[in-house]
């Protein structure tokens, strides 16, 4: 290989890449308007949930178990007329939950019976029902503190749940991160993709053919502009992330450096691998997107945990670069991680990298036989 | 430019199957040694699939190639870098302008600074391109386009050169002017392949080789070719050759 040459082959795509403003556009501005898009869209956080309240028993205690709910900021109480409406509240999709304090409630608190409430909740919607659930045990135990005197005596066992590295579980910090995943994957595969797919469609590639490069030349030639590019986005991306959301960054930046160019690396080997195999632009486009979009937001861990993942799936993540790239991610961003703490993505994005790369060299033709 | 020495190609019998399409079908020539060659054939007689054969860009499916330099015999592979080629389809980047083309394949083809300079000060000046070095490619008339993809070609100082239908889609005036600047290479005693659809051109090349379907029609000097056929040019050749086989 002759670094010369593969450097002609680069300086040739710089000029395609700065003469093309479609491609500067994708490559610069798209990463940071998208990851701002999506990091105010995405919330898991849910906060005043429409919830359709109907007191039956009107009375102090009824009224102070109600507040405890409408102070906690998750609840947004919309008072019913009866238990039929407030169900109707809920099929009408004006309201998530209901909560239904049938009369008697205060009387059945004073007799130490135990004074029951009924909390119904939209279960069409698998994460909103298990947020409203899981906020109900602090509501719960507000609202007990409040309503019995003496307070109730402290269980024999408290589980007092405190949460590292995120404390408030601040949605955004977890998103961001893995943001920057989904938008480097799928940017990069998709420019790469397309390179060495034009070379063929536009001719260009028989005459490179009839001269002395090489094609590992060529490749590497190709893939140093988009590299360079890549990591100005993923900067780009990281700026945005810490200004626009405040994301912490706990961690070691030469590791985050590391794991971006591995992963960058393993993006761009694939979309070359891509290009060098279907030979069209239009098809290489489709498939780019199909193989960058699925793999980083359905298999990453971005949102579904890979922990949960039947076993086929499990090992099948274990061989896509956006997998290792989130955990390296989260683990610099959140928990303070280094080089040696993500030792075990940067050595499998590495391999996935030179698997990819010498996939894309060993593919590539150096005849036109079809 | 220096006086070249010699490369000459002999095919035996070569054969090439390109999907349903046999594309060349025991195919025998003989391009001596610093000459200019006419390959000659209506479209689909598989002249681009020869070339592109003869340059290991396409693999034989059964025949043989001889390369010879200097008489002797030599693989393809020692004679690669020597060998320049332009290919029929528009095969330029669009975007990048003479001077930027100039200058990539000056670094492809590992040509030293000084000796660029002087290629491309001539080229230029040859080519009567000079004044266009800064426009883009896809910015040139087809004629000067089709003059781009030869200075591409002829940077490397090639002792052999394979030109695909240089001049399709070109206007007679830059059709002529193309000629003489390959009559000018051909000075040079460098062997020059020249595949073309153009029955007149066929009258400007030392020797012919006319072909249809993949086979060998006829070949020689293209004088004595038309006047052993009693034929006025090579359309009419080809017409009467057409006739002779639908004879039963």
């Amino acid at each position: 290989m002759k670094l010369s040459r593969a450097l002609a082959i680069s300086r040739k795509e710089v000029r395609h890449i700065l003469r093309d403003p479609f491609t500067l556009l994708l490559a610069l501005v798209l990463p940071v308007l998208t990851t701002i898009i999506f990091g105010y869209a995405i919330e898991f956080n849910m906060r005043n949930i429409p919830t359709a309240v109907h007191d039956g028993d009107r009375t102090l205690s009824s009224r102070t178990l109600l507040e405890s709910f409408g102070s906690s900021r998750y609840y947004l109480l919309e008072p019913a007329t009866g238990t039929p409406e407030a169900v109707q509240a809920l099929s009408a999709d004006r309201a998530r939950a209901a909560i239904i304090i049938e009369p008697g409630f205060e009387a059945r608190l004073r007799s130490g019976r135990g004074a029951k409430a009924q909390l119904i909740i939209d279960g069409s919607d698998n994460s909103a029902a298990g947020a409203i659930l899981g906020y109900l045990a602090g509501v719960q135990s507000i609202a007990a503190a409040r309503l019995l005197d003496p307070a109730p005596p402290p269980s024999a066992i408290a589980l007092e749940p405190r949460f590292l590295f995120n404390p408030e579980l601040n949605s955004r910090w977890f998103i961001v991160p893995g943001l920057t995943v989904v938008v480097i994957a799928i940017l990069s595969i998709l420019l790469t993709s397309l390179t060495v797919a034009r070379e063929w469609e536009n001719g260009s590639m028989e005459l490179l053919l009839s001269t002395p490069v090489e094609p590992v030349e060529i490749i590497v030639g190709k893939l140093l502009p988009y590299t360079v590019m890549g990591l100005a986005g993923m900067f780009l991306i990281y700026l945005g992330a810490r200004v626009v959301f405040s994301v912490p960054f706990a961690g070691s930046h030469l590791a985050y450096l590391l794991a971006s160019a591995l992963f960058l690396a393993a993006c761009l080997g694939q979309g070359l691998l891509i290009s060098v195999l279907l030979r069209k632009q239009q098809l290489s486009m489709q498939f780019a997107m199909l193989s960058g979009l699925l793999p980083s937001i359905l298999l990453s861990g971005f949102i579904f945990p890979i922990e949960h993942m039947p076993l086929f799936f499990r090992i099948l993540t274990s061989i896509l670069p956006p997998r290792w790239f989130i955990l390296a991610s989260r683990q610099i961003h959140l928990q303070g991680a280094g080089i040696a703490d993500i030792a075990q993505p940067l050595l499998m994005l590495s391999l996935i990298a030179a698997a990819l790369v010498g996939l894309a060299s060993r593919k590539f033709k150096r005849d036109l036989e079809p | 430019m220096e006086t070249p020495g010699g490369i000459g190609i002999t095919l035996r019998e070569l054969r090439k199957r390109l999907g349903t399409n046999d594309a060349l079908q025991g195919l025998s020539l003989e391009f001596s040694e610093g000459k200019m060659h006419g390959l000659i054939g209506p479209e689909g007689a598989g002249k681009t699939t020869l070339l592109r054969t003869l340059l290991g860009l396409l693999r034989a499916d059964s025949g043989e190639i001889l390369y010879r330099d200097g008489g002797a015999p030599a693989p393809l592979a020692k004679l690669r870098s020597d060998i320049a080629y332009m290919p029929q389809q528009q095969s330029l980047y669009p975007d990048l302008s003479i001077g930027e083309h100039l200058e990539f394949f000056k670094t492809l083809y590992g040509i030293a600074d000084d000796e660029f300079t002087r290629q491309r000060q001539e080229l230029l000046s040859i080519t009567r391109l000079a004044p266009f070095v800064d426009r883009p490619a896809g910015q040139l008339s087809g004629g000067m386009y089709k003059k781009l993809g030869l200075m591409c070609a002829l940077l490397r100082s090639p002792r052999a050169m394979l030109l695909d239908e240089p001049t399709n889609g070109v206007d007679p005036i830059s059709r002529r002017e193309f000629w003489e600047l390959l009559h000018e290479l051909s000075s040079r005693k460098i062997l020059i392949i020249v595949a073309t659809a153009y029955m007149d051109e066929a009258e400007r090349c030392a020797e012919v080789h006319l072909i249809e379907e993949g086979r060998r029609v006829a070949e020689g000097e293209p004088q004595a070719l038309l006047a052993a056929a009693g034929a006025r040019g090579f359309d009419e050749l080809f017409l009467k050759n057409n006739a002779k086989e639908a004879r039963p």
